[in-house]
């Protein structure tokens, strides 16, 4: 998960790396008291997790603090790739004589970790690598290889960092790699490593991102809130629902109420959903093995989001049971009861035993039943999805 | 013939005492694949469905000659599982949980890689060479012996594929899961060179979803295969920066979008299907 830039750089700085001096504002009027207090130009930089933010006018200077509060103002009232801007991070204006990349990195094809340093800075990296693939300077290591200074050094050489600065340049990018390895990170970024114009070098930008399958290792990540995001942006309210009953959730446009089994097939799913001409309003996963109880949460969520109109559910038993996904929608029907038209698919791991489950809580109680249409192993996936979009386009009228 | 596996395999369960290890292991055993033994450290001796409990891997390989092992353990401790299974000259490792910590999935790679063994997920569903063995969690309801090979990403997906191949006759003649998280202990490349050399395997299904760079990375291999691939990618319509159930599902800036995997795929000479039913299609028209 990604981390804000100025969560970013406090663990740079508490590492040693220098970064401008700054503070998070969440108003207008610590705005122009911060700048103040600074008595320098500064830079506001929104705080929001993606990138792009430069582009889309989301960084702006500031000469006096009167201009940091019109300046903060307008960018609290911006959304930056829909998301809106909530936290700026209110910087000392650095006056840049050179700006270089440094990072450190996952490549997942080869299984190492690479180092990278690059004496463009400033734009992204896929930018120079496609522009200026011979100004990018590497170094790959096994997950268990150590990098050793010379190396680092090496780097800083390679980009053209002058002899005077090649040890602070070098234990930066040294310094990198080891909290890339402390918080078992996907992606550590420096973009750009500044040279100022009276020749200190300064971490302008940083970009940090976490495994977060990792988590359990760093608690003080967890404190931070990390679980609660997407790679971008925050989460949904009703996706942080579904987070904290252990559901992967993910809010989408459509019409369509995704109640599929497996990741997998949740993500295809709403592919066909889209071929066959409908929209999903989700996207879902039940994760491996679900209680019944966490099924019917699942179905607890469609129902109770008014852009569903009606719902697609499949299942194909596999570490997960048929006769758990059955007792699941069954206590789903008694508990909550459904308002939506359901067409659905189940086949895989106890299926018979899970039609037993339907059959009887059918002949229990019908009226139950009356929005639902249960399939087998006999009808093509495809045709379920086809009349989930049917029956979603009829509830619609 | 088969890849990975077949009947002669001699299958050990990492973790046999837990409720999801002993629940497939009876499906496993079920379905009559040679199951030889179990670790749970602190309980050997014990049994789990007549079949011997060990404290260590090493036991398994010197008493029965165990040269494969699914692990059925919490993420945290497939490491350690994992390692153990190598050092202790395992050949085959199938790594059924799922988000397993990327570093430590580098390191079983690594140590893989220097023994000789393979890995097989994580977050796998497992692997099945249908009418002989079936390692993992895949529902038997979906196999049927035959000719076509799959390697999935996906569990879910692999049954489906599976299931669709078994009612129009093709059958399978391996199913590899090749896992959900974003680091995988094998890649697709490696299994397609795997069927490529497998006499019984006439075609081979690939089924690759949003996320990382294996799919693109198989044009190479697939533009050197005799037999033809038939490739499915999920997630045309995937939002961006936003991970769908599997750990590694999410496209991160440009990289790993369904659309360019379909793109390389496509120029590396795979057939598209865009639906299960596509695939039976291709598969006539090829004559396989």
């Amino acid at each position: 998960m990604r981390l804000y830039e100025f969560e970013a750089k406090k663990i740079l700085s508490e590492f040693g790396i220098p970064v401008p001096q700054g503070k998070v504002i969440t108003s207008s009027e610590q705005a122009k008291r911060f700048a103040e207090d600074l008595k320098k130009p500064v830079v506001l930089k929104s705080q929001i997790l993606s990138g792009g933010r430069g582009k889309a006018g989301g960084i702006k200077f500031a000469q006096t603090p009167d201009e940091a509060y019109s300046s903060a103002k307008e960018l609290f009232s911006l959304k930056i790739k829909g998301f809106p801007v909530e936290k700026i991070l209110l910087d000392e204006r650095l006056e840049i004589e050179k700006e270089y990349y440094i990072g450190v990195t996952l490549d997942r094809l080869n299984y190492k970790i690479v180092v990278i340093a690059s004496s463009e800075g400033g734009v992204e990296i896929e930018e120079i690598a496609k522009k200026h693939p011979e100004k990018i300077k590497k170094i790959g290591l096994d997950i268990d290889e150590k990098l050793f200074s010379f190396q680092a050094f090496g780097l800083a050489k390679m980009i053209g960092i002058e002899s005077s600065d090649i040890r602070t340049v070098g234990n930066i990018i040294l310094t990198l790699w080891k909290l890339y390895k402390r918080y078992d990170a996907k992606l550590v970024e420096i973009n750009p490593l500044v040279l100022t114009k009276d020749k200190k070098i300064v971490a302008c930008d940083a970009r940090m991102s976490v495994d977060d399958d990792s988590l359990f290792r760093h608690p003080e990540l967890e404190k931070m809130g990390v679980e609660k995001r997407h790679e971008e942006g925050e989460m949904t309210q009703r996706e942080k629902k579904a987070k904290e009953w252990g559901i992967p959730y993910l809010d989408l446009d459509g019409e369509v109420g995704m109640f599929p089994g497996g990741a997998g097939f949740g993500i295809m799913g709403n592919d066909f959903i889209n071929y066959f001409g409908g929209k999903p309003a989700n996207f879902m996963d039940s994760g491996g093995g679900p209680t019944p109880e966490r099924l019917a949460q699942m179905l607890v969520l469609l129902d109770e989001n008014p852009k569903v109109k009606a719902i697609f559910g499949a299942r194909f038993g596999g570490i997960s049971r048929c006769d758990d996904f059955a007792k699941g929608v069954v206590i789903f029907l008694k508990e909550h009861g459904l308002s939506k038209p359901m067409v659905l698919r189940m086949t895989g791991n106890m299926w018979k035993q899970g039609l037993e489950i339907f059959e009887k809580a059918k002949k229990d109680n019908p009226e139950l039943f009356k929005n639902i249409e249960i399939h087998g192993i006999g009808t093509p996936i495809e045709d379920i999805a086809k009349r989930a979009v049917e029956l979603a386009k009829k509830a619609k009228k | 013939m088969a890849i990975l596996v077949d009947k002669k395999s001699k299958v050990i369960v990492q973790g046999i005492t837990g409720t999801s290890g002993r629940f497939h292991t009876e499906r496993m055993l079920k379905y009559g694949t040679k199951i030889v033994s179990g670790t749970s450290p602190g309980k050997g001796g014990q049994k789990v469905f007549d079949l011997p409990v060990y404290d260590t891997v090493e036991e398994c390989v010197k008493n029965q000659n165990a040269d494969t092992s699914v692990i059925f353990l919490p993420a945290k401790f497939v490491l350690e599982a994992a390692i153990e299974a190598i050092y202790a000259g395992i050949k085959l490792v199938v790594v059924v949980p799922e988000h397993i910590p990327i570093f430590d999935m580098l390191l079983i790679r690594k140590e893989a890689k220097k023994h000789g063994s393979t890995v097989i997920g994580g977050n796998t569903a497992g692997i099945i060479t249908p009418g002989e063995t079936n390692i993992g969690i895949m529902p038997d309801i979906a196999f049927s012996p035959g000719r076509v090979g799959t390697v999935s990403r996906s569990g879910s997906l692999t049954y489906y594929v599976a299931d669709t191949l078994t009612r129009t006759g093709y059958g399978e003649s391996t199913c590899v899961g090749l896992g959900g998280d974003p680091v995988l202990g094998s890649t697709f490349n490696e299994i397609l060179s795997l069927f490529e050399e497998d006499e019984k395997t006439k075609a081979i299904v690939l089924v690759g979803e949003i996320g990382g760079v294996y799919e693109e990375k198989a044009k190479e291999t697939i533009k050197k295969m005799k037999k033809p691939v038939i490739a499915m990618v999920g997630g045309v319509f995937a939002p961006q920066g936003k991970r769908m159930g599997h750990a590694g599902a999410i496209v991160e800036g440009e990289m790993g979008t369904a659309r360019s995997k379909l793109k390389a795929l496509e120029q590396g000479g795979a057939h598209i299907a865009k639906t299960f039913l596509d695939i039976p299609e291709i598969l006539r028209k090829l004559r396989i």
